[in-house]
């Protein structure tokens, strides 16, 4: 559960039917009475309804923002300064964004690809219906299932006791030398539920289903007649994906990265509960500088976590540039 | 073509896609039910359930989340029902605010709300009821690209103008406009905000833990650090809670949908 | 001399029979329509001509090569869609020449032949547009121009107009008719509108329910529709449930009145209607011609045409007139004679 839930938000555009409100037919319309006050016409008075709106925001949203913000700029004193940003020398810091990166890359990459095949599958794929309609109803639970009890989940699973690693413990043979082999725990391999690997698995859980329900509608979209002008004028499928499909599912697949990959960098409660904070990505050790001062300077942990948002900035200003790029043939 | 032949490709990838989603679901399941050795039991729920921290965080994590949805409810209706009717050019600025939950990591957010709120002159942590104002305030701000969201694409469905000029001709007020014509007729899109939200607080863990409030998410976090088998029951309720409220979203909006077809 | 031959074509989607022993020679150069009503497996079949779907029995031959196995990206078939489907992710030239670039063309042989294509449909100024940038109708013609420019055997086109409004769709009608004779590439264009079949095809296949019903050229679809599915599908059309008196000469009994059918085929005993177009119709009455009275039950105005509804001994019948300013019209309740020549009429077997 917890912020994975949010994520929904995005797809209500794709998804309309979840979104949909009731609507009402007015077939006339009585001309309004409009009182004569020469103030009401003033165009800034339009704005005073919202007013209510933007005082909250402003005092829940921009102003802890900017304190961040200032705090990473200034010293315990108060004066302005760049030193904060020697955070970013820190070998520890960097570690910590580089597997933050890494992980939401990857999981992002992976998510992405597999969600991507299971959309196709059951869009293109044409499964029975009702195959269907249950990977829709689990990628609604599973996209908003994460943090703490997601962790837990997969300890169960595969942790080291994990019904998972039990079952795959018991395929055994006989040697040649009469003993046992046991050739599949995967804790005989160098795998821990507990490292990047097993923190990337848990994720791939919340992930691929998020771009299910990202990319359905996008495939629901392809017309079939694509397909077959594409064969009528003698394009293999392999010519109709790589000309037609793929450029024209482009721009909902970069959305669905970047969601992807914000949903994976701003994650904590997954990779706390499953790890302890013993992997170091960023949120966990903004949330041990939130704790205890472990850099030693509150305002290097301002930095740092202004930083993400920096990343999340960047990040979003490359996706559009590059989605203008490839939407260039779509209406706006 | 191959008109309706079964699709060995297309049921290989749901298969995989069924096993991801049941496997970890069945293994807790399992392991919850497995504390008494050699026996399946319900004893690590019976355990939970007996715990008055799990019943205290259930209630103040169901408390929050009510109250978090009546102020979403009461902020962004008349927010977003004005901005259709007065301002619609305010409309990409609103959009940009409200999907800037989602570009801040919460993690991130609540160090801010903490420096921002832990000293003058908006001191609000000191006591225990200010900071639950200050967390219900943060649960608004994160459910808030949900709830805002639904409210829009519901109004965007209605015709606000000419449902409100109609009223107006009849007599009524800005405030009877709103609770008589709009909110009855945004129910749907209300509800189905409102379920989100309610999922969401209730799953929260940062903001809970960070601001040392008893809720569910940071109880359950404490409980795995020492338990083994609780942890694993207290996973399947929280997917029951998750399923039930997406459940009822899928019932509601459903609903919602048949009713339109009838006409009302 | 045939080019395209379908023989014994049935289609089965599960226990639905769609199409049914369908069996049509197509010349090189025709242009041959597909009319009738909505389901009747019209698209089914051109599916089956592009290779889209496999006919459950049956062979389709092009010029004597067997093509019925055949992918359809390997077939040389040219498709408009009633759709357009214009890849959206390509400007209009990149939509025109992408038959080409599979086929792996230079690319200024390709610019050439885009050139050559959207000089036909007189497109020239848009080939950087993209489709949303296209009203409807230049989407169809682009969609055209990207169907001929792979230079196909065979153009098939299911109802290109149809998505279009009624002036773009007159127009766009004679530039397909237009380009069609240029290139002499023979065509087949499925429509429901009996009007755009009329207007430009060579021969007309008429189908219902998954069968042909008649093949001929307009003038005999028109003028002798073999059956009763054919003339009330066809235009409009008067049929009277009448009896045979001499099956050798045609003479006829409506009621109480005596007629003479022009054309007749052999009269086996089964029940038959005598057909007759509302335009042949007269009022008054005129010696050698077939003459009959009745109430006048209606009068409704066409525009140039007015059309009066008659019932003669209990049938309705409808008669047109040319809206002239001479003309008087007849009041409903009067009784009126009227007439037709022996020429216009035939008989038509009834159909069960
Ligand atoms: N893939 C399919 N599976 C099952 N039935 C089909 C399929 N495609 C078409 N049919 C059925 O075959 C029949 C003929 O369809 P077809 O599309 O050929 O009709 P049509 O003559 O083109 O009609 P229209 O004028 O409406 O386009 C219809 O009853 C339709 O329901
Ligand atoms: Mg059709």
């Amino acid at each position: 559960m917890g912020r994975f839930s949010s994520i929904r938000v995005l797809l209500c555009f794709a998804v309309p039917p979840r979104c949909k409100g009731t609507v009402v037919a007015m077939s006339t319309s009585p001309p309004p009475r409009y009182r004569n006050n020469a103030w009401r016409e003033h165009p800034l008075w339009n704005w005073v309804g919202l007013v209510p709106f933007f005082l909250f925001i402003f005092l829940f949203l921009i102003i802890p923002s900017l304190n961040l913000f200032t705090g990473a700029f200034v010293t315990n004193k108060g004066f302005f300064t760049l030193e904060n940003l020697s955070v970013f020398r820190n070998p520890l810091v960097l570690k910590a964004y580089m597997t933050s990166l890494q992980v939401s890359l990857l999981t992002a990459v992976i998510g992405g690809l597999f969600g991507f095949f299971v959309a196709a599958a059951i869009t293109l794929g044409h499964p029975p219906r009702w195959m269907r309609s249950l990977i829709m109803t689990f990628s609604g639970l599973a996209a908003n299932f994460g943090g703490v009890p997601l962790a837990f989940a997969f300890i169960a699973t595969l942790g080291r006791t994990g019904f998972v690693t039990a079952l795959l413990k018991e395929v055994c043979f006989p040697g040649p030398d009469g003993t046992q082999i046991c050739p599949f725990n995967p804790y005989d391999h160098g795998f821990s539920l507990y490292s990047l690997t097993g923190l990337v698995l848990a994720y791939t859980y919340f992930q691929f289903p998020l771009m299910v329900l990202t990319i359905t509608p996008a495939l629901e979209g392809m017309r079939k007649e694509w397909r077959e002008a594409a064969a009528n004028l003698g394009a293999s499928t392999w010519q109709y994906w790589r000309d037609i499909a793929l450029p024209v599912l482009t721009p909902s697949i970069l959305g669905a990265s970047i969601l992807l990959f914000g949903n994976a960098f701003g994650a904590y409660a997954t990779a706390q509960a499953l790890t302890g904070g013993s992997i170091p990505l960023v949120t966990i050790f903004v949330g041990q500088q939130i704790r205890g001062d472990v850099l030693g300077n509150p305002h290097e942990g301002y930095a740092m976590a202004m930083g993400m948002v920096v990343v999340m900035a960047i990040t979003i200003v490359a996706y559009s540039m590059l989605q203008r790029q490839a939407s260039r043939w779509m209406k706006v | 073509m191959k008109a309706q032949q079964i699709n060995w490709w297309a049921i290989f990838w749901i298969v995989l896609a069924a096993l991801y989603f049941l496997l970890p679901m069945y293994g807790t399941l399992d392991f919850s039910l497995r504390m008494e050795r050699n026996t399946i039991s319900l004893k690590a729920y019976e355990i939970v359930f007996a715990d008055p921290r799990f019943w205290r965080g259930f209630q103040y994590s169901t408390l929050m989340a009510l109250i978090t949805i009546v102020v979403s409810i009461i902020l962004f209706v008349p927010t977003v029902y004005w901005m259709y009717l007065k301002v619609p050019q305010a409309r990409p600025i609103m959009e940009i605010i409200t999907i800037l939950p989602f570009v801040i990591p919460t993690i991130v957010y609540v160090f801010g709300l903490i420096r921002t709120f832990s000293r003058p002159p908006f001191q609000l942590t000191l006591h225990a009821f200010t900071t639950d104002m200050l967390i219900v305030a943060g649960y608004v701000v994160i459910s808030m690209p949900f709830m805002f969201r639904a409210i829009d694409v519901g109004m965007r469905a209605l015709d606000v103008r000419t449902l409100t000029e109609a009223a107006q001709s009849l007599g009524s007020n800005w405030f009877q406009v709103l609770v008589y014509v709009i909110v009855p007729n945004l129910r749907v899109a209300i509800l189905s905000g409102a379920l989100i939200s309610f999922a969401t607080v209730m799953g929260e863990l940062i903001l809970a833990s960070f601001l040392v409030r008893p809720a569910l998410a940071p109880y359950m976090a404490l409980l795995g650090l020492t338990k083994a088998y609780e942890p694993a029951a207290l996973a399947i309720i929280s997917y029951a809670l998750t399923w039930f409220s997406l459940g009822l979203l899928q019932i509601v909006s459903q609903g919602g949908t048949t009713r339109q077809l009838t006409g009302r | 001399m045939t080019h395209l031959e379908l023989s014994h074509i049935r289609k089965a989607f599960g226990a639905a029979v769609v199409v049914e022993d369908f069996n049509l020679a197509v010349n090189q150069g025709e242009f041959i329509s597909f009319l009738g009503p909505s389901g009747c497996g019209k698209t089914t079949t051109l599916r089956m001509i592009a290779g889209f779907e496999l006919p459950t029995a049956g062979t389709i031959t092009i010029d004597g090569n067997d093509l019925t196995n055949t992918p359809p990206n390997k077939r040389n078939v040219g498709m408009v869609f009633q759709s357009y489907a214009l890849f959206p992710n390509m400007t209009v030239a990149h939509n025109v020449g992408y038959g080409l670039k599979i086929t792996s063309k230079s690319k200024a042989e390709i610019m050439q032949r885009v050139h050559e294509m959207l000089a036909l449909i007189q497109m020239e100024e848009f080939a950087q547009r993209y489709p949303f940038q296209l009203s409807g109708g230049q989407q169809q013609r682009v969609a055209l121009a990207r169907a001929l420019a792979i230079r196909p055997q065979l153009l098939l086109l299911d109802e290109p107009l149809s998505a279009l409004d009624a002036k773009i769709r007159l127009e766009l009608r004679h530039e397909i008719r237009r380009i069609q004779r240029q290139l002499g590439i023979t065509t087949i264009y499925v429509t429901h509108d009996q009007e755009e079949a009329l207007s430009l095809s060579d021969r007309i296949v008429v189908m219902s329910k998954g069968k042909i019903e008649q093949v001929g050229t307009p003038t005999e679809i028109y003028n002798a529709p073999a059956t009763e599915f054919v003339a009330r599908f066809v235009g409009h059309i008067n049929l009277l449930p009448v009896t045979v008196l001499n099956p050798t000469d045609g003479v006829i009994s409506l009621g109480r009145q005596t007629l003479r059918a022009g054309r007749f085929g052999k009269l086996n005993g089964r029940p038959v209607q005598l057909a007759v177009r509302p335009e042949e119709i007269n009022l008054g009455a005129k010696p050698d011609t077939n003459t009959l009275s009745g109430e006048v039950e209606s009068v409704t105005y066409l525009g140039s045409i007015v059309r009066i509804g008659l019932r003669i001994e209990h049938h309705p019948l409808s008669l047109d007139v040319f809206n002239e300013h001479t003309l008087k019209l007849p009041r409903i309740g009067e009784t009126h004679t009227i007439h037709f020549p022996v020429n216009a009429c035939w008989l038509i077997e009834k159909s069960d």
